[in-house]
């Protein structure tokens, strides 16, 4: 029997690190060890805000965040150990973990994620990542846009999806609903960053939608969670379209508030259009509540093509949020199941441990 | 078709022609057949030997065996391509089918396009495989199997090599005064092979060597009912381009009925929507082969003997004395770094109507310096270096950094064929014959409800001829094969052969075009021009749209 391989991880954050790239790279990373297909997994980040805590058989080694630091360090990590694998956890550092994979004669495992991925990159990248032994993908959109600029054996680029936290789960909203007063209205929600650069998440699609839920008979609020420089702007959008009083903005929240939340929501609305898969979509959903979003990139694929979840069209939005409201909350228990077996974690560990397995074995 | 114990279930499109000595070996071993078909041998040869199966298996072959117990899928395509399998994965779902058209019509993979297979079919008139219009589509290659399982695809594997079959029969050379038995040995048991059928097989028959022979040969197999279709054009008639007459003297010397089937331009105009329907991926040809299928259907055959091939083995096309000439006179010139870019400029800048009217000779030194160059001059459409005047240059860019034209020629090449013929054949076996011949054979065949079976292309055949291929002189091949039946096809009907015939079609596709047909001299070059101009409104779809204000005029 060939001994266990050993593996350097080069990303930009995981253990200590904040985000959804960090949270991922602790799933995969954290699946993986579990799997105990590696014997020794060293992970090198640029960045570690937080304490780090992974688990055995994982090192962290200490966070450089300067490039030239940063690229040293892996080097010389690289270097002074046995590397039979490389895993890259952004196509930006896909040209380091390739020259290490070359150096080293190891397999480069890489990892895409979202928009980060889907333009063509820098050629260096290009050539690094057309260098990988397994390229891994977090929906099938981002698979295809990393064909659409790739000279790759198709083969080789393998979709596993996200997965999401276990804090999230089913429960009585009443108490949250008394707390924030909303107790006769039907309550949407949405969970995403406000970047005035991106622009892509939808809040603002809401919004504009509420009056013509409210003119269809639903007295609705709208709860807005997640931070950044783009709410002045909807703020305004609110004020314009006269629904002030119904959109609420929570900005960052605390774990044990999201998970109320999410629970506590009538319906998940994120028209986003550049969702490489939509990890909220599914804390929504093991939440128990029902999602909508647009029938564009990775949203297709956490709402399993609509089998879990509904897409639509941009324009069929309003009448939907309305249709969907029409109707009581869908049993949440069901949902969350529905959505557990097919995105819960044992499906994630399960996917990480094949794909790491045929590498393996090739 | 399922196994009696329901663990293995298969779809199979194709012919098993060894199946009577598999059955009897595999009920030997305690096999027990439920039915009389080919398909239920591939579950137990399955069974019993898993992938290794398909090199127990003679014919023509694309199959797919679902394993209930394993949760896993098996595929597999024949040594020569000779039936298509396409397969679409969008990291989800893996499909297959048989046609392209068959995987879109489903409605969930994706139309985006190929730059590869765009590219690609520009420079070679065909769609070069693995690689489709479509990105999400591609062809499992000839002579590999693939196998799919929860986490995916893996990655297609070769069992067959055709520059191997020819590197080992050049180290295991025969004398020369064996090639005339070996090869109809040979021949004869392939076209035995090839009868197999529980229905009537009929032939395409035309004035050349192959199908004559195999016409003889058919009947040294014993049979001895046999019905003959040849095209008959009436621009040709009372000309010596006209196959039918000849073609009734082989008929009356093998005593084979005899079916001539006249096309005309007009029919052509009027069959060409349904062509360009019925064509899965765009090709320049075919239309002959649709002609003639549609004379066998209406004659009421569902199987049909064909000589293609022939000239891939047996070195009939120009390209056999041609290349290794090129190679010889250029290759020396051409291992100049940047000269045949440089002349290709100087030529196309001091004499510009030779871009225009033989736009390949420009290429001459840029190409001719390798075997995959050399075969790109013979066999390109476009020279890659025209590319941008008909394409997008991203399209160009990208498609010739994935299609990778010359590295994948020459990959087709290893391990070394080891003699100039053998090179030649593999080249024009693993790309002509492949990506346009027998896949135009498919699709036209398909269309009219007929196998086409193919005798010259048989794996068991290229095993046998693969000593003889390295020592066969020019001409010596298609000499032999004339002499294979115990009555050798009668001389005048040779020596005809050797100089060709014409078909009209490529006027025909001109004036589809909306090209005088009448200006149109019939040099090979002005041929080539029309091919290009044919293979621009097929892919733009405008062939069949010029068409019709003319067919209602008329």
């Amino acid at each position: 029997m060939k001994p266990s391989p050993a593996m350097l991880a080069i990303v930009t954050d995981a253990f200590g690190g904040r985000g959804g790239i960090a949270q991922y790279n602790r799933d995969f990373l954290g699946a993986l060890a579990e799997s105990r297909i590696m014997s020794s997994i060293i992970v090198l980040p640029r960045h570690a805000p937080d304490p780090p805590e992974p688990p055995k058989p994982i090192a962290q080694m200490p966070a450089r965040p300067g490039r030239v630091a940063y690229s040293v360090a892996a080097l010389r990590c690289a270097l002074a150990r046995p590397v039979d694998l490389v895993f890259c956890g952004h196509i930006y550092m896909a040209p380091l973990a390739a020259l290490i994979a070359r150096l080293k004669a190891a397999k480069l495992v890489m990892q895409t994620h979202g928009i980060e991925a889907w333009p063509r990159p820098t050629r260096l990248q290009r050539a690094a990542l057309e260098s990988a032994d397994l390229v891994l993908c977090v929906s099938r959109y981002t698979r295809a846009a990393v064909l659409s600029w790739a000279a790759i054996a198709p083969e080789r680029v393998l979709v596993v999806p996200n997965t999401f936290k276990e804090s999230f789960m089913p429960a009585e909203g009443r108490t949250t609903r008394a707390a924030l007063g909303i107790e006769n209205k039907r309550v949407l929600l949405t969970v995403a960053r406000m970047d005035s650069q991106q622009q892509y998440k939808g809040q603002d699609r809401v919004i504009s939608a509420i009056p013509y839920v409210v003119a269809h008979g639903h007295n609705v609020e709208y709860a807005v969670v997640g931070e950044g420089d783009d709410r002045p702007r909807l703020e305004s959008l609110a004020h314009k379209v006269g629904v002030s009083d119904r959109v609420r903005f929570f900005g960052a929240t605390e774990l044990r508030l999201l998970t109320a939340l999410y629970s506590m929501a009538d319906l998940f609305v994120m028209p986003s259009k550049g969702e490489g898969f939509g990890i909220a979509f599914l804390e929504a959903m093991v939440s128990g509540t029902p999602a909508l979003g647009l029938n564009i990139a990775g949203t297709r694929d956490a709402l399993a093509d609509g089998e879990l979840g509904t897409i639509v069209s941009e324009s069929e939005l309003p009448a939907t949020i309305v249709r969907l409201l029409d109707k009581p909350k869908p049993d949440p228990v069901a949902l969350a199941a529905a959505a557990r077996a097919r995105f819960g974690r044992e499906k994630f560990a399960a996917g990480v441990r094949n794909a790491m397995n045929r590498l393996i074995e090739a | 078709m399922a196994s009696d114990d329901g663990q293995f279930v298969v779809v199979f499109n194709g012919e098993i022609y060894n199946y009577p000595e598999l059955r009897a070996e595999l009920e030997t071993d305690g096999a027990r057949f439920r039915t009389t078909s080919d398909t239920e041998a591939l579950l137990h040869l399955y069974a019993r030997h898993g992938a290794e199966m398909v090199h127990r298996l003679r014919g023509m072959f694309a199959f797919a065996i679902w394993d209930e117990r394993q949760r896993r899928l098996f595929l597999a395509r024949d040594p020569y391509g000779i039936k298509p399998l396409y397969i679409a994965n969008d990291g989800w779902t893996f499909r297959f089918a048989s046609q392209v058209k068959a995987l879109l019509a489903g409605g969930h993979v994706s139309r985006d396009p190929e730059p590869a297979g765009i590219v690609g079919f520009h420079l070679f008139g065909s769609v070069p495989e693995p690689f489709t219009l479509y990105r999400e589509i591609r062809s499992l290659p000839a002579g590999h199997t693939q196998w799919i399982d929860a986490t995916g695809p893996r990655e297609p594997k070769p069992f067959s090599n055709l520059a191997e079959v020819l590197a080992r029969g050049a180290a295991n050379p025969v004398p020369k005064a064996e090639l005339c038995e070996r090869l109809r040995a040979g021949v004869l048991d392939s076209v035995r092979a090839h009868l197999l059928a529980d229905v009537e097989v009929g032939i395409f028959l035309s004035a050349g060597i192959d199908s004559g022979a195999l016409l003889g040969l058919m009947r040294d197999a014993g049979q001895r009912e046999i019905r003959a279709i040849t095209l008959a054009f009436a621009e040709f008639q009372g000309t010596s381009e006209d196959e039918a007459p000849l073609a009734a003297r082989v008929c009356e010397h093998y005593g084979a009925r005899h079916i001539v089937r006249a096309v005309s331009e007009m029919e052509f105009f009027n069959d060409l929507p349904a062509i360009l329907e019925a064509m899965d991926q765009p090709s320049i040809d075919g239309v002959n082969s649709w002609f003639v299928s549609k004379a066998a259907k209406e004659a009421g055959l569902k199987v049909a003997i064909s000589g293609l091939g022939g000239d891939e083995l047996l070195g009939g096309y120009p390209s056999f004395s041609d290349l290794p000439r090129w190679r010889r006179w250029f290759g020396p010139l051409a291992a100049v770094p940047g000269l045949g870019l440089f002349a290709r400029k100087l030529l196309g800048r001091i004499v510009p109507g030779l871009a225009r009217a033989r736009p390949k000779v420009l290429g001459v030194l840029e190409y001719s310096g390798t075997w995959a160059g050399a075969y790109l001059l013979r066999r390109g459409l476009f020279m890659p270096s025209e590319l941008h005047e008909v394409i997008d240059a991203e399209i160009v860019r990208e498609g010739l950094r994935r299609l990778k034209p010359l590295q994948r020629i020459n990959a087709t090449l290893v391990p070394d064929p080891s003699s100039d013929g053998a090179r030649v054949c593999v080249l024009e076996s693993a790309h002509y014959m492949r990506n346009q011949l027998l896949r135009d054979a498919d699709w036209v065949g398909m269309a009219h409800s007929l196998e086409i079976r193919v005798p010259l292309v048989d794996f068991t055949l290229l095993h046998a001829l693969a000593p003889l291929i390295p020592t066969l002189g020019e001409g010596a091949g298609k000499a032999a094969l004339a002499n294979a039946p115990s009555k050798p096809l009668p001389n005048n009907i040779v020596s005809r052969a050797k100089t060709g015939f014409n078909v009209p079609t490529g006027n025909w596709m001109n004036a589809a075009i909306g090209r005088g047909s009448h200006q149109t001299s019939r040099t090979p070059e002005a041929k080539g021009l029309v091919s290009r101009r044919w293979s621009l409104a097929v892919l733009n779809g405008t062939a069949s749209a010029n068409v019709e204000p003319e067919v209602r005029a008329s």
